[in-house]
């Protein structure tokens, strides 16, 4: 798949995992390239990038292996802006999928 | 590549952002290696599929130097931003770098035409007051009182255009960080 697409959605598939629990760097990582296929690094970068802007904080919570880890949770800000993109998203490939259905019938 | 040449990578690739905050992005990266290395997975391997470090300490620094420009207004803190977000690929070359010298030349000129006017302003108000005390230097063409009076006039104007331009900069700096954070999302690297 095009490089871009899966970079446009890798804030959507990050809010939407989080939105269901808080959870580790490494956890998010794993769930995300389990599907896309990305460099796992990137990920890092938006979890920056998300904390900076106030969608999501960190606190580190220590995991039965010993080590702490770092959990991130959405802020009320970063729920809205996941439902925000989700709608936007669901709308998107609605249309999208109308125009493939629709090139379907016309051959 | 293992660990210790990724993290060394990674952090040599980060100069230019404050101590912390690097130490922040490398202490995530060891957590990685060690999550993945208690499943088992080899260092080389873990280091291969978080991609190149290089790669990936240019978008910690575009985010972190945008956040920090949007935090502070400077010339500096923006110039920065700027130039950290082309070290993310070439279409910021023209997205970005092209619409930034375009609105900093604009500003640069406006600055220079305001301080222009007010050093017209002084030079005639000073030249209005000793003229008339040397007056094989200075031929009076209109009487002292109206040039007085025209020169204050005009370097109060120039002081007024001043501090539009300032407005006008400011103004221009929230839109253009809020251009690159739009732009931040949809081309976030090569990669």
């Amino acid at each position: 798949m095009n490089i871009q697409f899966k970079k446009g959605v890798l804030e959507l598939c990050a809010l939407a995992l989080l939105a269901k629990k808080n959870r580790y760097g490494y956890e998010l990582v794993n769930e995300i390239s389990k599907n896309i296929s990305i460099s796992e690094g990137t990920i890092y970068p938006l979890l920056r990038r998300l904390k900076n802007d106030g969608f999501v904080t960190t606190y580190l919570e220590e995991s039965s292996e010993g080590a702490p880890r770092k959990y991130y949770q959405l802020t009320e800000a970063g729920k809205k802006m996941g439902k925000e993109l989700k709608e936007e998203w669901l709308t998107f490939v609605k249309k999208v999928n109308s125009f493939l259905k629709g090139g379907a019938k016309d051959e | 590549m293992n660990k210790k040449d990724f993290i060394n990578k990674l952090s040599s690739c980060l100069g230019g952002i404050p101590v912390e905050e690097r130490q922040d992005v490398i202490n995530d990266f060891e957590e990685h290696f060690k999550e993945a290395m208690a499943e088992g997975r080899t260092e080389e391997e873990i280091a291969d599929s978080l991609g190149d470090p290089k790669a990936l300490a240019n978008q910690f620094k575009a985010n972190i130097l945008v956040s920090k420009a949007e935090k502070t207004t400077s010339a500096i803190n923006i110039t920065r931003a700027v130039l950290a977000t082309l070290g993310l690929g070439f279409f910021n070359l023209i997205f970005i770098l092209g619409p930034f010298c375009a609105i900093a030349s604009v500003l640069i000129s406006l600055f220079a035409s305001a301080i222009s006017i007010i050093a017209v302003g002084i030079a005639v108000f000073l030249a209005s007051i000793f003229g008339p005390l040397f007056p094989q230097y200075f031929a009076v063409l209109i009487s002292p009182a109206v040039a007085i009076f025209a020169s204050i006039g005009v370097t109060l104007f120039g002081i007024l255009f001043f501090v539009g331009c300032i407005y006008l900069s400011k103004v221009f700096y929230r839109l253009f960080v809020r251009y690159i954070k739009f732009n931040l999302r949809i081309i976030t690297g090569k990669e």
